[in-house]
């Protein structure tokens, strides 16, 4: 029955196939396939190696105190990230509160509740917003909402009573809150696609196997669909912040720019993104340069872990889990 | 948690007349129970069901928000003369963008053209090999997708701008390359692995040369989905504005760019020319995300 009856039989005919190979399997083509692969491979390479030389001579100027100092002074020569690291943390964090429930609702809502003439055009709508220039969503929030919130929404905050408290000072408009209501405009699309992807994912068996126990349709939601989807949902809330902390432009034209500790919501800020965007044009070339290349060397190592954490949940659910449609609609939205 | 039942509703089937009645006198008490169970629970029910729905109207309010404002705002300023004339200073009324429309079509075009080849054979690489290079070479790409653009443009402001000691399309189209190349790898690998591998193993096993597999079956098989997410990833370099900030050579050379400047000055009409340039942009995006979910749709279509 067995051809290959022996290991040297399976050697010969292996280096046959090779040989074969080598004479009529399109040198050009192989090679053509390294050289790219190895662009690629450079190209990943040189972005950290060149980021990474840059930052050390800001950090050889400063000392490591760069990270965490406070003072950001190019006229005197001080650099310090602390600040910004603060401010960009602070975007982010009340980013998620705004966009975590807004978020897991809309996703429960097209996944779970809605029928699907309806779930499928308002998904489409939701990954548009994905598509919207960072620009334009940042003129947006600069020429509308700002006055917007000056005028109405900011002087309401600061009535109601327990809020105050995170809301006082005066309202100007561009201010740590209007950032980060940006900033959740922008991970909103990660996500509602993401979460809807995970939470449909659930197996139909384990929804029946709770409603013949009894559970109502939302019982079966919370006992048993979101439990399911948990790695799912984890793996959109973490890309979600990593988006929202790299988001530089949108963020620049609403925060105020002023690198110092936001004592309220309503003060003007900066993060990492934003004051690159500002910092880099007026920088001394020099030490000055470096240093704002370092404020990016800092946001790519913040970026960096937050991303390698997705990606390892986003993989923990696992290839069974997700039909390859959906897969293939993950990469599209999350790029 | 699903409604625990009381312990008596777990007896066993009753084994003899006494407790049948038992029962009986006890079924109005387990009803009603049950009937209060299912009542709170399905309150509960709707309750959410209605937080969820709000939360739906107000994650849909920015993309109406946005879509109607631009439209509302940049409408009037757009014109034929608009799309034709170079900008003009401050003041001088007239002028138009067509510097930007061009610039912005050089840099995409320029990036494309390294872009694509680079996405194409990498995808091809990935897909015909496995092992730990591919692995990580997938992993890098994914990584890279989560790179702020912003670093990106820094990176390209250090390895092409700062050496050669000037601004340039180059380097613009460079730093949108690297940022498109992630997206590219991903879904082109992503079409590629749609297609069947018999089809593929058919081909090897006929003698066919590899690359001729690769042509005729795996990128002839894959070619709508190769078109929706190189498009894709079109769409999101042409919004791009942080990685032109530190590569191109004047804001009227971009449209992101322009829309940034112009968008940030307080008078009316340098806002007039935002709103106009980002609508234009809203609208290339859109339409190009547009057709890129179009033939991704007919492609599922198709393959059902």
């Amino acid at each position: 029955m067995t051809v290959l009856s022996g290991a040297s039989d399976l050697a010969s005919v292996k280096a046959a196939v090779r040989h074969r190979h080598a004479r009529r399997g399109g040198r050009a083509y192989v090679v053509l396939r390294w050289a790219a692969a190895g662009i690629f491979a450079a190209i990943l390479t040189g972005l950290v190696v060149s980021i990474a030389i840059d930052s050390s001579q800001a950090i050889a100027h400063s000392g490591i105190g760069f990270l965490w100092s406070g003072t950001w002074n190019p006229t005197a020569n001080q650099f310090g990230a602390g600040i910004l690291v603060v401010g960009t943390v602070v975007t982010t964090l009340v980013a998620m509160v705004i966009v975590v429930p807004i978020g897991l609702g809309t996703a429960a809502f097209l996944s779970e509740l809605a029928p699907r003439w309806l779930a499928s055009p308002l998904s489409t709508a939701i990954d548009l917003l994905a598509a919207v220039p960072s620009i334009v969503v940042g003129l947006w929030a600069l020429l509308v909402l700002s006055p917007m919130f000056a005028n109405h929404l900011e002087p309401f905050l600061k009535s109601v009573p327990v809020l105050e408290w995170f809301f006082h000072g005066p309202a100007y408009g561009p201010s740590i809150l209007l950032a980060s209501v940006v900033l959740s405009v922008m991970t909103l699309p990660t996500v509602v696609a993401l979460s809807r992807t995970a939470l449909s994912g659930v197996a139909l068996a384990d929804r029946e196997a709770a409603m013949a126990l009894g559970a109502t349709h939302w019982q079966v939601v919370r006992e048993v669909v979101f439990p399911g989807a948990r790695s799912g949902i984890a793996a959109s809330l973490t890309l979600a912040v990593g988006r929202a902390l790299g988001e530089s432009i949108a963020v620049a034209m609403v925060i105020g720019n002023s690198p110092s500790v936001p004592h309220s919501l309503l003060s003007p800020g900066a993060t990492l993104g934003s004051a690159i965007v500002n910092q880099f044009a007026e920088a001394e070339p020099g030490i000055g340069t470096s240093s704002v290349i370092a404020l990016a060397g800092v946001l790519l190592v913040l970026t960096l872990l937050v991303n390698a954490g997705g990606q390892a949940l986003l993989r923990g659910m696992g290839p069974g889990r997700l039909r390859r449609r959906e897969r293939h609609s993950i990469t599209q939205v999350v790029a | 948690m699903i409604g625990a039942a009381p312990a008596q509703w777990r007896g066993e089937e009753a084994a003899s007349s006494g407790d049948w009645e038992a029962r009986e006198r006890r079924r109005p008490v387990i009803q009603a129970s049950a009937r209060r169970s299912l009542g709170r629970r399905r309150r509960a029910g709707r309750f959410v069901q209605v937080l969820c729905v709000l939360a739906t109207a107000i994650g849909l309010a920015p993309i109406v928000a946005l879509v109607y404002y631009t439209a509302e705002r940049g409408l009037g300023g757009l014109s034929w003369s608009f799309l034709t004339h170079a900008p003009v200073p401050e003041g001088i009324p007239g002028g138009g963008i067509s510097t930007a429309i061009v610039g912005t079509g050089e840099i995409v075009g320029l990036a494309l053209l390294m872009a694509v080849p680079v996405g194409l054979m990498t995808a091809l690489f990935l897909h015909e090999r496995r092992g730990r290079l591919a692995a990580a070479i997938r992993f890098g790409a994914d990584l890279l997708t989560g790179v702020p653009s912003i670093v990106i443009g820094i990176f390209a402001y250090a390895l092409l701008v700062r050496p050669l000691h000037h601004f340039s399309d180059l380097a613009a189209a460079f730093a949108l390359a690297v940022l498109m190349v992630p997206i590219m790898i991903r879904a082109d690998e992503e079409a590629m692995g749609a297609v069947a591998v018999d089809l593929w193993e058919a081909g090897v096993a006929l003698g066919a040369r590899r690359w001729r597999v690769a042509r005729s079956v795996v990128l002839r098989g894959a070619f709508p989905g190769l078109v929706t997410g190189n498009l894709l990833a079109v769409s999101r370099g042409v919004g791009e504005t942080a990685p032109l900030l530190f590569t191109v050579a004047a804001p009227s050379f971009a449209m992101t760019l322009l829309i940034y400047t112009e968008g940030t000055q307080p008078f009316p009409s340098e806002q007039q020319t935002a709103w106009s340039t980002a609508l234009l942009l809203l609208l290339f995006v859109l339409v190009l995300s547009g057709i890129a979910r179009l033939v991704a749709w007919r492609l599922t279509r198709r393959a059902r």
